[in-house]
């Protein structure tokens, strides 16, 4: 029994060590920031590689679909905020997988709203040389400006989200499955 | 392989959860107390099994290792994919907990199919006819367990043909490779350890 189970073993390793192919694997990830008044996103597999011509639903808060669309070639699709309020994005690619990411109103808000909302007040108190004009163009040039510097933060989040597999996890995965199995196995020998 | 969480529908999903749920009973009242540390092994490589990917055209597929385990386990096939998947939802969010149970119909239930189909020859035939059939075993596994996927996803709309044709495709290589290897573990097997497939 001993010698069986040793040699199982090292066929499993064989098997492992002949298909040497990076560890990596099967999901679909969806990613979305807002930019100005649109909604960026960008679909991937975990390997990295883009969900080309996958769709992509919008829906509002109660589950009503806002709208639809597909990937392009590098796998993203951007539209315009439909509303306000939370957002739900949901990207369908082939063969089942599926994949949702969530946008806040808040975080809407914070960058679209703000142009309506908030813009006559500030008018009124500041002094009458500055006009609507050069406030709307200062906020926009602000926009920018931290658009751009929060890019590579948004990409170094987006790099996090891909959640490679760590070695711990496999591992951990391999632990759990003898433990159920021996737990199966103690029954097993009971009934005996 | 993997169906993830929102896809299908309710009665789909309960469906291949009884199915499940049966198989496995009936899986476990029949497995012999010492053949569990052998099915716990091929668990664990089908877990990992699905961790090794191949890149396929626009799409990325992995090993799945049915064919091998149905060879192998037979009936046992089904708790063997079943605790493996639970860990592969729960770890790495592949497939999901609710579609647990049409998942391990969809991977387990082709494995048992190949296990009716193929363990005489490879057990009895020559070198040749047993080399033939293991490969014959790994291809088919694989294949139908994309057309299992394909009519779980007929009730959420996508036209049959169209999403069939796309898995076996996207699968094509896989279901050489799982051949070979399922030809490679069966040498290696008949070889070194014959009296392994002699399960009922």
């Amino acid at each position: 029994m001993k010698n069986k189970l040793y040699l199982i073993l090292i066929f499993i390793f064989l098997i492992i060590v002949v298909v040497n192919i990076p560890v990596f694997a099967h999901k679909v990830n969806i990613f979305a920031y807002v930019e100005g008044d649109r909604v960026y996103t960008e679909s991937y597999f975990n390997d990295g590689k883009k969900c080309i011509d996958s769709k992509i639903e919008v829906f509002d808060k109660q589950g009503d679909k806002l709208l639809e669309g597909l990937t392009d070639e590098e796998g993203e699709f951007s539209f315009e905020i439909p509303q306000e309020g939370d957002l739900k994005i949901v990207l369908t690619a082939s063969m089942g997988h599926r994949a949702e990411y969530s946008i806040l109103a808040d975080e809407l808000r914070d960058t679209a709203g703000s142009n309506k909302d908030e813009l006559e007040e500030p008018v009124s108190v500041v002094s009458p040389e500055i006009s609507s004009l050069d406030l709307k163009e200062v906020q926009s040039l602000i926009e920018d400006v931290l658009d751009k510097k929060l890019e590579p933060i948004m990409r170094e989040i987006k790099k996090s989200k891909t959640d490679k597999i760590s070695p711990t996890e496999i591992i951990g995965g391999i632990g759990y499955i003898f433990g159920i199995f021996g737990i199966i196995a103690y029954f097993l020998s009971r009934k005996r | 392989m993997h169906i993830s969480e929102g896809i299908l529908s309710a009665p789909v999903l309960t469906t291949g959860a009884g199915l499940t749920a049966i198989a496995i009973g009936y899986s476990l009242k029949k497995i012999e107390y010492k053949e569990v540390p052998k099915v716990a092994i091929l668990s664990s490589a089908f877990f990992i099994a699905s961790l090794i990917h191949v890149p396929v055209g626009p799409s990325s597929v992995h090993l799945i290792l049915n064919g091998i385990i149905g060879i192998l386990l037979g009936w046992a096939a089904f708790p063997a994919i079943f605790v493996a998947l639970a860990l592969q939802g729960v770890l790495f969010q592949f497939g999901g907990i609710t579609t647990l149970g049409v998942n391990t119909f969809n991977m387990a239930f082709p494995a048992i199919i190949c296990f009716y189909l193929f363990r005489k020859g490879i057990r009895n035939g020559n070198n040749l006819t047993a080399f033939s059939l293991a490969f014959a075993c790994g291809f088919l596994a694989v294949m139908l367990s994309g057309i299992m996927v394909a009519i779980a996803l007929i009730f959420t709309g996508e036209p049959f043909i169209q999403v069939a044709k796309l898995v076996l495709i996207a699968h094509l290589p896989v279901m050489i490779l799982e051949g070979l290897l399922t030809v490679f573990c069966i040498a290696f097997l008949r070889k070194v350890r014959p009296e392994i497939l002699n399960i009922l």
